[in-house]
């Protein structure tokens, strides 16, 4: 039977990608485009929450010992499909002066640690001892994630206070801030004397996906949030308490602030980034596929209905950012455009061929950039059984090596076509070298300074890799001029200082999206935008920046509870809007 | 104290940057220090053992002082492995990519037993490994075969002239072919002992399952020597990070 050269990939057959009309990476990789991606159906939280919720994880507190002000120890009990995992809080008195949400700080309202196995009294000292300390802690190889939060000044001590009076409080100020908690930070892959990544991948089936045990760090916080709201409710007000209702809990998420320390992960692990990207554009390309012969109706109803519900939700965001708020204004009003567009067409529509390649032909032309990634995460949302399968997809090995036997001209020509960004930079500006990247000795905290302005020009981190290739390329030029016909080995014999470059080139090269094409050393490099792709693949949202330099956002926000677990039809949390509450 | 095989892997990279490495030196040179110490080759001995040089001259690479279309001999210079070792591999494996198999002495180097990491990552590219040197009064034998996962180690008495800093490496398509080109190079003495695979597996399985033993004053060591590639903080650098 003749093979369709369109088939959608649902499954890991790399052939049937290959068929797929990808959309190519010097549209894709624009750091502008990363920087305007949101949740999609294979971001973190969403495959961590599916699975949770389909395999109907068990959790239970054995130890819930906190005093009547919220502090003490808990510790939850996880039993997933294939392990027991141990989730341990210990909470804390902090002056509100001491709370910081900087990686700098060394105080906290809560610190957590994620424990493979039951933990005994022995382990629970042991981390008593070591997880409120964080960075000056030290942990072992059962700990899996290790991470910390703080409190919300804005609403914690409202919903209490309201609970313990007996009401529930006020959606409109929940909707203001979005959560109880800000987690600041969530440290696995060994960090700290904590287990590899290698370990949980091929140990702990129930976390072997990116992220996956860090995200489950961050939902078992929203869970305790929750909780103990409830819990210090009932010691204030034991006769007139109420429980906070469960929409309102579906609408609380964890607050989250990011900053530069995430902007060096993505240049730092490149086959890892493409491969994510990858998914997500196979997942795309997948939906494209799928309208060949046309949408049915109810599949244009779905996508209305989610128009609906990003444009109610992009109007709940509440951010200082001019940039974000005229986005913002401006995504929806073109989204109200595509709900009148698919209200007045459907019938047409539910015929025409390849219906969501026009879809995003006319958005690329005529919407804004954060448009059209919108409605390609709403597309992709439509199709759960054609796009979910890739989640298995998402690691990748990550290591980069030297093709020693390729000519110099070949690797001259491979620069030319898949960094042709790089070479267009003009790096005899002083704008295109005006930032440099550095470690500050305040824990390690990456930082972004401005050239013959900033100290530590000469300890920078080498994150520009634009400038490097350009570098790289002039010497292999020259090089190949007076030595024609040597190879890779020979270069890099004569050049070593360049085998790093050279691996990373011809490595990303046989990927599909390669590096990220942008010169990160700008003077107005926004690395806001690499935060923010990052963070759409954990499946954050409501992104609120606060500067070029960090973001706030939502995690889980809208997700099931917990006791929502092994019901059906759980999924559907993406864009969150405020809840209607009626009265118990 | 224990440590994760990825935060040794941070700390190595950014200790031997801190030490005047280059990317792509200091991502080789880290992966050979715990690939040794994590199968059971006392990676952070061999470093420590190296560590004075590597802190006064600072990074030296290998020359190439002859080749012709099967053979190359590269001068050391004194350097480590850690430094030579990758550059070493390459380009025997260049050649053997254009004619089937080839030799490679190195002369003038230290620190040869980190030439393993080198050779197994070298051998998932299809290719196969020989590689040996004196170590005092013994020699080291070092094998793999195309795509294999480990390589064999084996000591054997020594015979004949050996130079006691060089390192010879021997590749080809297969094993076979290294066998038969270069059967008169491959003659060694008594066999003295080995270390199998399961032994070097086993040591990586419980170098995952429980972590890593690291002498404090190593560790202490390794972050001295990144602490030399961190900025100063001042009120004016913590603008540049973002955060509230």
């Amino acid at each position: 039977m003749h093979k369709d050269p369109h088939s959608p990939a649902n499954s890991s057959d790399e052939s049937k990608i290959k068929l797929l009309p990808l959309r190519p990476a010097s549209q894709v990789m624009q750091l502008e485009r990363l920087g305007s991606f949101h949740q999609s159906r294979l971001s973190f939280m969403r495959t961590l929450v599916r699975r949770m919720v389909a395999e109907n994880w068990q959790i239970n507190s054995p130890i819930f010992d906190l005093d009547d002000q919220g502090y003490g120890t808990v510790v939850y009990e996880v039993e997933a499909k294939y392990g027991t995992f141990s989730y341990v809080l210990f909470s804390h008195y902090l002056d509100s002066e001491n709370r910081n949400d900087r990686v700098i700080a060394n105080q906290w309202d809560l610190t957590m640690a994620l424990c493979e196995g039951a933990v005994d009294a022995e382990q629970l000292e042991f981390l008593r001892a070591n997880v409120p300390k964080q960075e000056a802690g030290r942990v072992d190889s059962r700990v899996l994630v290790l991470s910390r939060a703080n409190r919300s000044a804005r609403t914690f001590e409202y919903v209490v206070d309201k609970l313990a009076q007996g009401h529930q409080p006020d959606v409109d100020v929940i909707a203001e801030v979005g959560y109880l908690y800000r987690t600041t930070a969530a440290y696995g892959s060994g960090k700290l004397g904590m287990a590899d990544w290698e370990k949980v991948r091929t140990k702990h089936r129930d976390f072997a996906r990116p992220f996956a045990a860090e995200m489950f760090t961050c939902y078992m916080l929203r869970h305790f949030s929750m909780q103990q709201a409830d819990y210090l409710a009932a010691q204030r007000g034991p006769e007139t308490a109420v429980t906070l209702h469960q929409d309102i809990k579906r609408y609380l998420g964890i607050g989250n602030s990011t900053g530069l320390g995430m902007a060096p992960f993505l240049i730092n692990h490149p086959l890892l980034i493409n491969q994510w990207i990858e998914m997500r554009e196979t997942a795309l390309a997948t939906a494209v596929v799928a309208s060949e012969v046309g949408v049915d109706k109810a599949t244009m109803a779905r996508l209305d209905m989610a128009t609906e519900r990003v444009i109610q939700h992009l109007g709940e965001i509440i951010t200082a950012d001019e940039r974000q708020k005229n986005s913002n204004v401006v995504v929806r009003e073109e989204l109200q455009a595509l709900h009148l567009w698919l209200q007045e067409q459907a019938a047409e529509l539910a015929i025409t061929h390849y219906v969501w390649a026009d879809l995003i032909q006319y958005a690329e032309q005529h919407w804004h950039i954060e448009t059209q990634e919108v409605i390609n995460t709403m597309l992709i949302e439509l199709y759960p059984d054609l796009v979910d399968g890739l989640e298995e997809q998402m690691g990748s090995e990550e290591s980069q090596q030297v093709t020693p036997e390729m000519s110099v001209s070949d690797l001259l020509a491979i620069i030319e076509d898949k960094y042709d960004w790089a070479l267009a930079i003009d790096f005899s500006k002083h704008e295109s070298m005006g930032a440099f990247w550095y470690r500050s000795q305040e824990k390690m905290e990456p930082r972004l300074g401005q050239t013959n302005i900033d100290m530590g020009m000469e300890k920078e981190m080498p994150l520009a890799v634009g400038r490097r290739v350009r570098e790289c390329y002039d010497l292999l030029q020259h090089y190949n001029k007076t030595c024609p016909e040597q190879n890779v080995a020979h270069f890099i014999m004569q050049c070593p200082n360049y085998s790093g470059i050279v691996a990373r080139i011809q490595t990303m090269a046989q990927s599909r999206y390669g590096d990220i094409r942008e010169n990160l050393v700008h003077s107005d490099v926004l690395p806001i935008y690499l935060l923010r792709c990052k963070l759409s693949f954990f499946g954050v949202s409501k992104f609120d920046p606060r500067s070029r330099l960090w973001v706030r956002n939502t995690m889980f926000q809208g997700a099931p509870l917990i006791s929502d677990f092994g019901s059906a039809n759980a999924d559907d949390w993406q864009f969150p809007v405020k809840p209607v509450i009626r009265p118990l | 104290m224990k440590v994760s095989k990825n935060e040794l892997m941070a700390a190595l990279k950014k200790a031997f940057e801190g030490l005047g490495f280059q990317p792509g030196d200091y991502y080789d040179a880290a992966d050979m220090v715990v690939w040794l110490e994590t199968h059971g080759f006392d990676g952070f001995d061999r470093l420590q053992a190296v560590l004075t040089y590597l802190n006064t001259t600072g990074p030296v690479h290998a020359d190439l002082v002859q080749e012709d279309e099967h053979h190359s001999m590269l001068d050391g210079k004194g350097t480590s492995i850690l430094l030579c070792g990758s550059e070493a591999v390459d380009l025997i494996s260049s050649q053997v990519m254009k004619g089937s198999w080839a030799a490679l002495e190195l002369t003038n180097c230290y620190n040869r037993t980190f030439i393993l990491q080198r050779i197994v990552k070298a051998a998932r590219r299809n290719l196969a490994f020989i590689a040996y040197w004196r170590q005092s009064d013994y020699c080291v034998k070092v094998s793999i075969a195309p795509g294999a996962e480990l390589p064999e180690y084996q000591t054997f008495t020594m015979t004949g002239e050996f130079d006691s800093q060089s390192l010879r490496i021997f590749s080809g398509t297969d094993m076979a072919v290294i066998e038969r080109q270069f059967a008169k190079e491959l003659e060694f003495g008594v066999f003295l002992e080995t270390y199998s695979t399961e032994e070097m597996q086993a040591c990586y399985s419980d170098s995952l399952e429980r972590g890593i033993e690291i002498d404090e004053a190593l560790w202490h060591t390794l972050d001295e020597l990144v602490a030399r590639i961190l900025v100063e903080s001042t009120d004016s650098s913590r603008d540049g990070a973002g955060g509230s």
